[in-house]
């Protein structure tokens, strides 16, 4: 290596294989299961939405995600902190600031529109091959040509520069980087909307990518001199005055302390993560105070299906025991030389799950009507729950509505603990491996779904083995439960009486939701039994009863 | 019969990969001295101790607390312990006021006077956040919440590597003999020779995972001799591992 510019990229093409590795497996996997279909006489069309959408949408946009990552340094930065991301180590190198900021924008930006213009390419391609049962169709609607790839250039550079500048308060780059690229996209939206020809999208994207580049420099340059600005002074009063209150308050217990450290550590994730979206959501409204109402009810859907969603997300961060720290997925000795059970600790990372889960519903119940006031909007909703009200009699409405957002609650919190067996157990391999497994199946699944929509003989086959199906899916559940039992016994994880307990609460939870099934859905056309397969595969246990199993393999390597 | 030992290792054997960390290591160590356990970059002090504290599990051979697993039993084990971290792995995001109530927490035994006179000693401000603190700071406050419950065994992983000399020297030395004093015991490991020779009474030196010489360290210089003369812990260890493989000079 004999210049700068190839020692940053040979850099960026280290950082970049194992995600581009993943994209070569993915397209191989989509490769091999159209080969497939066509093998067995299905004919592949390729012209649909949904198929498009699992086909380019799906890994463009996480290609998109982990380019931003890589580019901008972000995975292996804490990007709450007030100091730039920008890795303090290459500041060291004998290379001028414009080199430090030019060449990771230049790399990232191509690599942006290479992506962009290479999945356009790819939606407008048209082409028959196989004895003509493989046929791919140019996408529904008139995909742009470069501006997207424009903007996908512009976006990185602007996440680089946002990245990369100082600020003065612990997490004003989260709020200034989630507010800048939203309004950025925000603009975009309503150029899509009012169809912008395509050279003036370009004469308002382009332009940004040399500002973003000098916002970049001035960034790179700061922190290369280590000025980091510091606002904390204005909020010292208020803060000395809190930790003197809280001084004098210990913890009644060492299971509290440890709540309190989780919650401190992850409690706020989902409810900031969800703060962030709702705006940008119930803003809708205000566009759909003039539309039909089924328009604000689809932007309501969308408020209320954002926690369980944004739960998916904060599940990685929950897991973690020290974002911050050098092996982020390992238990750091602080925390793992606490003189807890294994049990414990995660039982204090459930606790604050629940809490984090209320929290965030909290806020979301005083927000929806708050936009619907604002809006305009709120009339035609109780309108229509009037309506439903005079068809099905209020309480049950009331019963209904009440259960939806339990369920929804529940939905919640489930997706942030579903995962901890994984994430805790501190492998980065399997981690990363069990991310791959889900999207690889998203890719798989979704085909399949769409075969299974547009065949009706096999929707038939399938509802017939749906029992089975379920039944053999219990049997895995119940078998991998014993077994997980069995080992948190043996490894003296839990006590006989915890795991007794925890038993017969699992029952309790199980037997609830089959009742509430069964009064909610009345009728001769379910069978019983199928409730009570649903209900036991609904309430968890196996994966979070693993969850101590993983901490401990971790925690004891 | 003598006293329960506080560390009891057999025959302990770590491998990561194809390379031991650790082979066949032995080692028992009775209540009430300062044990410093020495050994170049990578020798295996870090590796061993992660072994006392139930951090790994013993691949071969065994590990007993107290006469406790601290694998099987990491409450009863650690609850006894106080540990400073090499890593100093301490939540940047705490205060010291902060850090000392939620540790307090888990011990029972905890002594606020004796946790307040420590800060005031190590010059700790309760408001100021972890993440500001120097690295010499972070040891500090590391030391603080390891020693406030008085525990019956202090681990130290490379206390020193934060600490300019005068620390060293005025709070580290007397802090572990203020310990071993009160028949407590102290474990620490450190590549500074020098450091040990002042503070400990029992020497154990490893080199590439063996346990090459362990000892009270008047009765190491009194085998040491040459033509009269005591040799410097330095020279002992060159002499039973090699110039090689010696931890390097102080800089």
């Amino acid at each position: 290596m004999r210049s700068p510019a190839v020692a940053i990229a040979w850099e960026f093409g280290r950082r970049l294989r194992l995600g581009l590795i993943a994209l070569a497996i993915y397209a191989f996997g989509v490769g091999m299961t159209m080969l497939f279909r066509v093998q067995m006489g299905w004919p592949v069309s390729l012209g649909h939405d949904e198929d498009m959408a699992a086909l380019v949408a799906v890994p463009v946009t996480t290609t998109f995600m982990y380019f931003l990552g890589v580019f901008s340094f972000g995975f292996a930065s804490d990007l709450t902190a007030r100091e730039s991301t920008y890795p303090a180590r290459m500041f060291a190198l004998p290379v001028s600031n414009r080199a430090l900021t030019g060449w990771p924008m230049l790399y990232g930006t191509a690599a942006m529109m290479a992506l962009l213009l290479l999945s356009s390419s790819f939606v407008r391609w048209e082409t028959r091959g196989i004895l003509g049962r493989f046929v791919l169709e140019p996408w529904g609607f008139d995909v742009p040509a470069l501006w997207p790839a424009v903007l996908a250039a512009v976006f990185l550079a602007w996440t680089q520069a946002l990245t990369w500048m100082p600020y003065g308060l612990r997490g004003l780059r989260v709020i200034v980087a989630v507010l800048w690229l939203g309004m950025l996209d925000a603009i975009v939206f309503v150029a899509i909307h009012y169809e912008i020809p395509e050279s003036v999208m370009i004469a308002f994207l382009a332009p940004q990518l040399p500002i973003a580049y000098l916002a970049a420099w001035f960034a790179v340059a700061r922190a290369r001199r280590g000025e980091v600005p510091d606002w904390r002074g204005m909020f010292a009063r208020f803060g000395s005055t809190a930790r003197v209150r809280r001084r004098r308050d210990p913890f009644p217990s060492h299971e509290r302390a440890q709540v309190w450290f989780e919650w401190r550590l992850h409690g706020w994730s989902l409810p900031a993560l969800v703060a962030l979206v709702l705006p940008f959501e119930l803003g809708l409204l205000f566009l759909a105070r003039d539309e039909p109402p089924a328009m604000t009810f689809y932007t309501l859907l969308a408020v209320l299906l954002t926690p369980p969603l944004m739960a998916g997300f904060a599940a990685a961060t929950v897991s973690k025991s020290n974002p911050s720290a050098r092996d982020s997925y390992g238990l750091p000795p602080f925390t793992a030389t606490r003189p807890l059970t294994s049990a414990a600790l995660i039982a204090a990372k459930v606790k604050v799950t629940v809490w984090s889960t209320l929290v965030t519903w909290l806020l979301v119940l005083i927000v929806i009507p708050l936009g619907l006031a604002l809006s305009g909007t709120l009339s035609a909703v109780v309108g229509q729950v009037n309506e439903g009200i005079d068809a099905f009699g209020r309480p049950r409405i009331v019963v209904v509505m009440l259960l939806g957002l339990v369920a929804l609650m529940a939905s919640t919190w489930k997706r942030l603990v579903h995962s901890l067996f994984l994430d805790l157990s501190g492998r980065e391999w399997l981690i990363k491996s069990s991310v791959l497994l889900a999207l690889s199946l998203l890719v798989v699944i979704w085909p399949i779904g769409n075969w299974i929509h547009d065949n009706g003989n096999v929707q038939v086959a399938l509802l017939n083995a749906l029992p089975w199906v379920l039944g053999i899916l219990v049997c895995v559940k119940i078998v991998a439960a014993a077994w997980i039992a069995t080992r948190l016994y043996d490894g003296r994880l839990l006590s006989d009486r915890t795991l007794v307990t925890g038993a017969a609460c699992w029952l309790a939870a199980v037997l609830a939701l089959y009742v509430l099934l069964v009064w909610f859905w009345s009728t001769p056309h379910v069978a019983r039994y199928f409730l009570l397969l649903v209900a036991i595969l609904e309430i968890p246990l196996a994966r979070l009863s693993a969850a101590p199993l993983a901490l401990a393999w971790n925690r004891h390597r | 019969m003598g006293p329960e030992p506080v560390i009891e290792i057999s025959d302990l054997t770590r491998r990561f990969g194809g390379k031991a960390a650790l082979a066949s290591v032995s080692l028992s160590l009775p209540r009430g001295a300062v044990y410093g356990l020495v050994g170049a970059n990578g020798a295996g002090k870090t590796t061993l101790i992660r072994h006392l504290l139930g951090l790994l599990r013993a691949q071969s051979g065994s590990v007993r607390i107290f006469g406790l697993d601290p694998v099987a039993d990491p409450v009863g084990v650690l609850s006894r312990i106080g540990y400073l971290s090499e890593e100093n792995d301490l939540p940047g995001w705490m205060t010291i006021d902060e850090l000392i109530r939620y540790s307090r927490a888990f011990y029972p035994a905890w002594d606020d006077a004796y946790a307040e006179e420590l800060r005031r000693a190590f010059g700790l401000d309760p408001g100021a956040r972890i993440r500001n603190l120097s690295k010499g700071q972070k040891a500090r406050a590391g030391l603080l919440i390891a020693l406030a419950y008085r525990p019956e065994l202090l681990v130290l992983d490379e206390p020193s590597s934060g600490l300019d000399p005068i620390v060293r020297r005025d709070i580290l030395g007397a802090v572990l003999r203020t310990i071993a004093h009160e028949g407590r015991t102290v474990l620490f490991s450190s590549h500074l020779l020098e450091e040990v020779e002042q503070v400990a009474d029992h020497v154990t030196m490893i080199s590439l995972g063996r346990i090459v010489l362990s000892g009270p360290l008047s009765e190491l210089r009194e085998s040491h001799r040459v033509d009269g003369r005591v040799l410097s812990l330095d020279e002992i260890f060159v002499a039973h591992v090699g110039a090689a493989a010696a931890p390097g000079p102080e800089t």
